[in-house]
């Protein structure tokens, strides 16, 4: 299981004198959903297209199966599907014959497009020009093309941008079955948390180039630094007595929040507030959400 | 490979208008000869009544040559387009192809077209010349010089158009330097003989139509390779 599929060394990518992609180190292993995030702008896409070969790296290496991008491309490629932003298709023809101009490229069995028509549930468009589609099915289309190889790594870059609700749902669920159906890796881009939440495995989080986290989801989790939340009778008084006795707690509508250090304090500070006869309603542990992390872990690096 | 590749390349100009053009080309020259010879047959077979089919070979390739430069600047632009417009660059160079091929393989689909159409060219002039009962001693050498020498002549330009219509995603650009050097190439009779826009005319200081071709090819060649080599560069958007 844990096989590296995708590495990346110090992975660097410089447009004039800004470090887009800045020393970045990426491991994927073989059967996750690799969430990669970070905000607009922070070097997702310019990382994805190194991984693909259609940047040059301009520091740094890339290992995929093994193998050196820079030496061994093309036999990495045969077993990548991709999805680049929006989806690539030719509008004037149709879906089938779009699937067809990639096939003969890759030389694949004629009957593995309407395999992936069905997988992308696509095949009773199959003969309508790919112009009239909607965008959830022109990006279902770009993930059958993706699939069309047979793919053992699929590396999808924000896969979901632009789509409705249901659109959404569509691809995610497609998504999730790739790994349990087709035994596929897949490094899938986003800049939504919520997005990424539902389908990953891992996340790496990248901020103005740096990769600032890289673990699996509940590690992130982990992360939230939690408060513990009291709710006592007169707050602000309550609030005074703690000071006066050495304890700076936050006050907020009427509730106290403490920084859960130590268990030894939040003792203390209770039995305090005991002993000065406050009545204690509430004491309870409030945790961070995900968004709200991910947006402190990035705003450090240069707010929103 | 490269099979594969212009299989792949025939079948992504279905349905668009570059198929259409490569017809359109010959016939509305060879049409607009048939008009000429048409209305004014007396005269102008008085004129060439020595050579006829000299006359009519003349006639059709004063016409064909600027086709042909306007042809190459729209069916390049064209093809770029086809990849251009919903950036599919990116999906097809992220293939297990490479680049060079891709790249080769577009200007193989270029000159593949540009050649039917010449031989179409030639194919419409014999059938106007039989309708024209110009007799059936036809020029066949001369013919062909005429249809595709400026072809061949002009292959630094198909280089040159290619090369700016796939390197950059604003067709305005090419589109504008390949009119205005079709434009220009009517007029180039008397420019110096190193300016490749009077090439096609295959009109030279030695009076060798053959020294136009040959310089064309050359050049062509050599432009056809740094191009490949600059797109294999540079980086995909």
């Amino acid at each position: 299981m844990s096989n590296v599929i995708i590495e990346t060394n110090k992975l660097t990518k410089t447009f004039g004198k800004k470090n887009v992609v800045d020393n970045v180190d990426l491991k994927v292993r073989q059967g996750e959903i690799y969430g990669f995030l970070g905000p607009n702008g922070a070097g997702k896409t310019t990382t994805i297209r190194m991984l693909l070969g259609l940047a040059r790296p301009t520091k740094g290496s890339i290992h995929i199966f093994g193998k050196d991008i820079q030496q061994e491309k093309y036999s990495i490629l045969k077993k990548v599907g991709s999805l680049v932003e929006y989806p690539s298709y030719y509008g004037h023809l149709n879906a089938y014959e779009n699937l067809e101009a990639v096939r003969i490229l890759l030389d694949a069995p004629k009957s593995k497009i309407d395999e992936v028509l069905s997988i992308v549930r696509l095949t009773k468009e199959a003969k309508r020009p790919v112009r009239g589609f909607s965008l959830g099915m022109k990006q279902r289309l770009g993930i059958a093309t993706a699939l069309l190889g047979n793919p053992e790594l699929l590396i999808l870059d924000e896969p979901t941008n632009g789509l409705d609700p249901s659109g959404i749902i569509e691809i995610r669920e497609l998504i999730k079955s790739m790994p349990k159906e087709h035994g596929i890796t897949i490094i899938i881009s986003s800049h939504l948390l919520s997005e990424i939440d539902q389908m990953a495995t891992q996340v790496g989080i990248i901020s103005q180039g740096q990769m600032i986290f890289q673990d699996s989801l509940s590690k992130l989790r982990e992360r939230s630094k939690s408060k513990i939340k009291l709710t006592v009778n007169r707050a602000e008084s309550a609030w005074k007595t703690l000071l006066s006795h050495g304890y700076t707690t936050e006050l907020m509508q009427k509730n106290l929040f403490i920084n859960n250090d130590s268990d030894d304090q939040i003792a203390k500070i209770i039995k305090l507030l005991v002993q000065n006869d406050f009545s204690i309603y509430r004491a309870e542990e409030e945790k961070k959400s995900l968004e709200e992390i991910f947006l402190d872990l990035i705003g450090l690096e240069g707010g929103l | 490979m490269i099979t594969r590749i212009m299989a792949s390349e025939f079948l992504k100009i279905r349905r668009k208008m570059i198929l259409f053009l490569i017809f359109l080309g010959p016939f509305g020259v060879i049409g607009l000869q048939a008009f000429n010879f048409g209305l004014r047959y007396d005269w102008l077979t008085k004129v060439h009544k020595d050579d006829l089919w000299g006359g009519l070979i003349g006639a059709v390739s004063m016409l064909s040559i600027p086709t042909l430069l306007m042809g190459v600047t729209i069916i390049t632009s064209m093809i770029a387009n086809i990849e251009h417009q919903t950036n599919a660059w990116k999906q097809l160079l992220a293939l297990p192809i490479s680049k060079k091929k891709v790249f080769t393989g577009k200007i193989l689909l270029t000159v593949l077209l540009l050649f039917v159409s010449c031989l179409l060219l030639a194919v419409g002039t014999i059938v106007l010349g039989l309708l024209l009962k110009f007799g059936i001693n036809i020029p066949l050498l001369y013919l062909i010089k005429m249809c595709f020498f400026p072809f061949l002549a002009s292959m630094p330009l198909v280089a040159l158009q290619i090369w700016l219509a796939i390197t950059m995603k604003n067709q305005a650009v090419p589109l504008t330097i390949g009119i205005v050097g079709a434009i220009l190439s009517l007029y180039s009779t008397n420019f110096p003989d190193w300016v490749p826009w009077k090439w096609p005319l295959l009109i030279n200081d030695w009076g060798k139509p053959i020294y136009s071709v040959l310089v064309g090819l050359v050049t062509g060649l050599l432009l056809f390779f740094i191009s490949v080599i600059d797109f294999n560069r540079k980086d995909v958007k």
